[in-house]
């Protein structure tokens, strides 16, 4: 049996020590770019934190050290409701986002259920859609008064009022969820692809019914998985801006980062605005304490030297079921908001309803037309994969050496790459521009002053997902290279990377994706030259050209749906992973 | 030439009229000394909380054109955002704009007082309507764009009888969960109109309308998607971005109030200590002039001269009534207004 959770393998020392054993006694040469890397690390990370972190305790007007900027920023009782607010809002959509995605991860990793592709591509499509977008479409589906939905419901049953209400608390939850869930379904089915059914299939021999199987074996093997992708939802959602501006506000939904973007309305009060998400950072550590303490000290390693088989699960007349509540949460998420913009994007004037006269692929046309539009798309794609390897790099380094513990202080390292996703990004990003802008790094109006502030926004993101798959995996393989004669680089660059590349792919993924949409690191950080997407969909909304805007966001679906479908098909099947 | 600091007074007419003719050739003069210089420097960096990146690049492409040998790095950005980084770049003593334009008047006053604004008076700005003109009395910061708050309905849910034609029409029980308007608390131009507002009706007209239940989004420009939207009926909103939907074929229609349009002046000025200081007094100079003028009524926004006509289904600024409270007046009341927002609308 190669894949039980290792305490409750007799014999063997835990695998803790055993690991702790490897790092101490070779700590060779290859460590020093473990260290160097996590220096670097160290710099990207913390010189915009450090600097945000003293802005708080500045005068504004002298830049003597004080605390008024802490008093004025929570003088408010508003502030601390909305901060409340803000914690209960990110808790309910985690909630949400879970009770979306595991389900489906399941049923795609696990079970005979038809369509997977087709569910598997509209997810990513979710996630690639700008919240902002997708806030955009639901209003136009559950708003009170002409929300498609609505008016269906009053035409059918003749009732006088609409049955949805986007502007609610229950509105602003389920949609933010609805473009936040891919993040835990990619972690969770990356998981899951890695872990062998060898298990799954003893607890049936063994006579457990499949639900007990489900809640005994399956989801606690993939827990950390499970609670990465919980904590990467509730950091984002805390910092999320576009959505609520869109939905809570016309709600008055009082939350922390309406909140927070008031400081920078007239009159300016940066200092305050940093006092006032300096404490986010304690909530980050407060979810990681909170991670140690549900997964305790068991073991998660899965994935060991001997390969393991996969054994889907027969559902029977129950596929249809299950593939009926992917469908449903890929309607919400995609199919119907893009039905909605679909009038927009293919209309010349979407105010005027569905008409032949009316329908028009000028605002596609119009896309590529223009130079500067097709050097902003350009960009974006550029700019987000240049994102995507240097932060899945670095993460898998830092991850390396924290999970194998070649360096002591790792949960410090560990706190240091969480930081940025809770930091709302229009805070972080004036951090960025402080310590990147001016001289000695001088890289304003560089792609790199981009490339680096988005690296360091996602690299939280990329880090959970390599310590997650690191933490499945047994050191019991490096070893084996090391015994052998390897140096240690040789042990990460023909096993580590091998075994983990599905899910550095889906790490990739994951910060390529979010990267393509980042507006309040990219606003602050753009120049003439180095224009992205985010901030072109800024610029047509606030100029109201919403026709323009939403055929955007129907190409943005598009090459996403396409870049993702090649990546899988290119990586194909892990071989190491089928049974032989 | 002094005269620029006393313009609109008497003084300044007697002066002008004594220059005369010789005065005009010393302007020409002078306009070709500055052209020099800032060819020299070779380029222009504007940072824009105004119009759209592509207004912005149509404008720089407008400059170089007409001043062959500077080319103009424009980034547009919400006015927050350049302001932000403005500040950053003060303090970090590398600054990168040479010019700065901002929705935010605020933004502007506070850089005078910090002394970082160049003192200069485009000849240009003898042009302008007179209502845009002198915004900043000692001459340090300069009109370059003007939004308007007007009324703004949907035309198939709304007839133009019913519509409303005044702001206190706003306030009429019919209108109950039909209203949409942005927050000041998000908005600079929003919280322009509730100083304005306030002024003329009183505190009261804000806590008729919360009766009604608006719909509050953010920016000023939110209207014109829930009006396209159907969603709501009626709005305060910005007239050029609904004049650009309705241009499309959306049903959409502009009422410039009877009792006067809220008229609010995004400046701009020359950052102190900027690497191309006379390319940046050339380009607000360009600003003031018929071009810029004529771009931007050529994308549907103000032109702010009266010699360049106003775009077609808008009026031009000279014909319509238009009314602003003053700079000092906004400064000191927006923030206690945003304060009493707050306990109206629970935003």
């Amino acid at each position: 049996m190669s894949l039980a959770p290792a305490p409750q393998m007799p014999g063997l020392p835990a695998p803790a020590a055993r690991r702790r054993g490897i790092g101490r006694a070779r700590l060779d040469p290859a460590s020093l770019v473990w260290i160097g890397a996590a220096a670097i690390l160290a710099f990207l990370v913390l010189a915009p934190v450090l600097r945000l972190t003293a802005a708080s305790f500045q005068s504004a007007d002298t830049g003597g050290f004080t605390v008024a900027n802490y008093l004025a920023a929570y003088a408010s009782e508003r502030r601390l409701v909305a901060l409340g607010t803000s914690l209960l809002y990110a808790v309910a959509v985690t909630a949400v986002a879970i009770g979306f995605a595991v389900p489906i991860a399941w049923a795609i990793a696990r079970t005979d259920m038809p369509l997977k592709g087709v569910i598997r591509a509209t997810i990513l499509g979710a996630f690639i859609t700008p919240p902002y977008l997708g806030a955009i479409g639901w209003i136009l589906l559950a708003g009170p008064n002409a929300g498609w939905i609505n008016l269906a419901w009053m035409r059918l049953t003749g009732a006088q009022a609409g049955i949805v209400n986007v502007y609610t608390f229950g509105g602003l939850v389920f949609v933010t969820a609805l473009y936040a869930f891919p993040y835990v379904f990619v972690f969770t089915t990356d998981a899951l692809d890695r872990v062998s059914t060898e298990m799954e299939e003893a607890a049936n021999i063994l006579g457990a019914r499949p639900l007990r199987t489900i809640f005994r074996i399956t989801l606690p093997l993939v827990l950390p998985a499970i609670l990465g992708g919980a904590i990467v939802v509730f950091l984002d959602t805390v910092a999320l801006f576009g959505t609520p501006a869109i939905i809570a506000l016309p709600a008055r939904i009082n939350i922390a980062t309406l909140q927070l973007w008031q400081f920078f309305e007239f009159p300016v009060r940066a200092e305050e605005a940093a006092a006032y998400a300096v404490p986010l950072i304690a909530v980050t550590v407060a979810m990681f304490a909170l991670q140690r303490l549900i997964l305790g000290r068991k073991g998660y390693v899965a994935l060991t030297g001997k390969g393991g088989g996969r054994q889907l699960v027969q559902l029977g007349a129950l596929r249809w079921a299950a593939l009926a509540f992917c469908l449903l949460i890929c309607a919400f998420s995609v199919f119907l908001p893009f039905a909605a913009l679909a009038q927009a994007a293919f209309s010349k004037a979407w105010g005027l309803g569905f008409s032949l006269g009316n329908l028009t692929l000028d605002n596609f046309r119009y896309l590529f037309a223009e130079a500067s539009n097709r050097q902003t798309i350009l960009n974006t794609f550029s700019y987000a994969a240049g994102t995507a390897c240097l932060s899945v790099g670095l993460a898998l380094i830092v991850a390396y050496v924290v999970s194998r513990r070649l360096v002591r202080g790792g949960a410090i390292l560990t706190a240091l790459c969480m930081v940025p996703l809770v930091i709302p990004g229009i805070v972080l990003a004036i951090g960025f521009y402080a310590v990147y802008a001016p001289p000695p790094l001088a890289l304003y109006g560089t792609a790199a002053i981009l490339i680096l502030g988005y690296s360091t926004r996602f690299l939280p993101i990329a880090y959970v997902n390599c310590l997650a798959g690191l933490r499945a995996l047994n050191p019991e393989m490096e070893e084996a290279v090391r015994i052998l004669g390897g140096s240690q680089l040789r042990a990460v660059g023909s096993v580590v990377v091998p075994l983990l590349k599905k899910g550095l792919v889906g790490s990739w993924l994951l910060v390529f994706i979010p990267a393509t949409r980042e507006l309040s690191t990219a606003i602050f950080l753009v120049t003439a030259k180095t224009r992205v997407v985010s901030t072109m969909i800024l610029d047509l909304s606030e100029n109201g050209n919403f026709e323009l805007l939403a055929a955007l966001g129907f190409f943005l679906l598009g090459v996403t749906v396409l870049i993702v479908l090649a990546g899988y098909r290119l990586l194909g099947r892990d071989f190491m992973l089928r049974r032989s | 030439m002094n005269v620029e600091k006393v313009t609109g007074s008497l003084i300044a007419a007697l002066l002008l009229a004594a220059i005369g003719a010789s005065g005009a050739l010393a302007q020409a003069d002078q306009d070709k000394q500055l052209y020099e210089a800032a060819k020299k420097e070779g380029q222009v960096s504007w940072y824009s909380g105004i119009l759209t990146q592509q207004i912005c690049d149509e404008v720089g492409q407008a400059f170089t054109a007409k001043y062959p040998g500077i080319q103009v790095s424009a980034i547009k950005t919400t006015s927050q955002v350049a302001f932000q980084r403005l500040l950053q770049d003060l303090k970090a003593g590398a600054v990168q704009s040479d010019v700065f334009t901002s929705t935010d008047i605020g933004h502007l006053i506070y850089l005078k007082s910090k002394g970082e604004l160049v003192h200069f008076v485009p000849p240009a700005e003898k042009g302008m309507v007179k209502a845009l003109q002198n915004v900043d009395p000692d001459g340090d910061f300069h009109t370059s764009w003007v939004g308007l708050a007007a009324l703004l309905y949907n035309t198939k849910k709304v007839s133009a009888a019913e519509a409303p034609k005044d702001w206190p029409d706003l306030t009429d029980p019919k209108w109950k969960d039909q209203i949409a308007f942005g927050s000041p608390n998000y908005s600079g131009m929003v919280g322009v109109w509730t100083v304005a507002m306030e002024d003329r009706y009183g505190w009261d007209y804000f806590k008729k309308l919360n009766q009604l239940d608006p719909l509050i989004g953010r920016s000023i420009d939110d209207a014109v998607t829930v009006l396209n939207s159907g969603e709501r009926e009626v709005a305060m909103g910005n007239p050029a971005s609904a004049l650009r939907s309705a241009a499309k074929g959306n049903p959409i229609a502009v009422n410039y109030p009877t009792s006067g349009t809220l008229m609010v002046i995004s400046p701009s000025a020359v950052i102190k200590g900027s690497k191309h200081p006379n390319a940046a007094k050339l380009f607000m100079e360009f600003l003031a002039d018929k071009e810029y003028s004529q771009i931007l009524a050529k994308n549907l926004e103000q032109p702010l001269r009266a010699d360049v006509p106003p775009p077609a289904g808008a009026k031009s600024l000279a014909d319509i009534k238009l009314f602003a409270p003053t700079p000092q007046q906004i400064v000191k009341q927006l923030p206690p207004n945003k304060e009493k927002w707050r306990d109206t609308f629970g935003m």
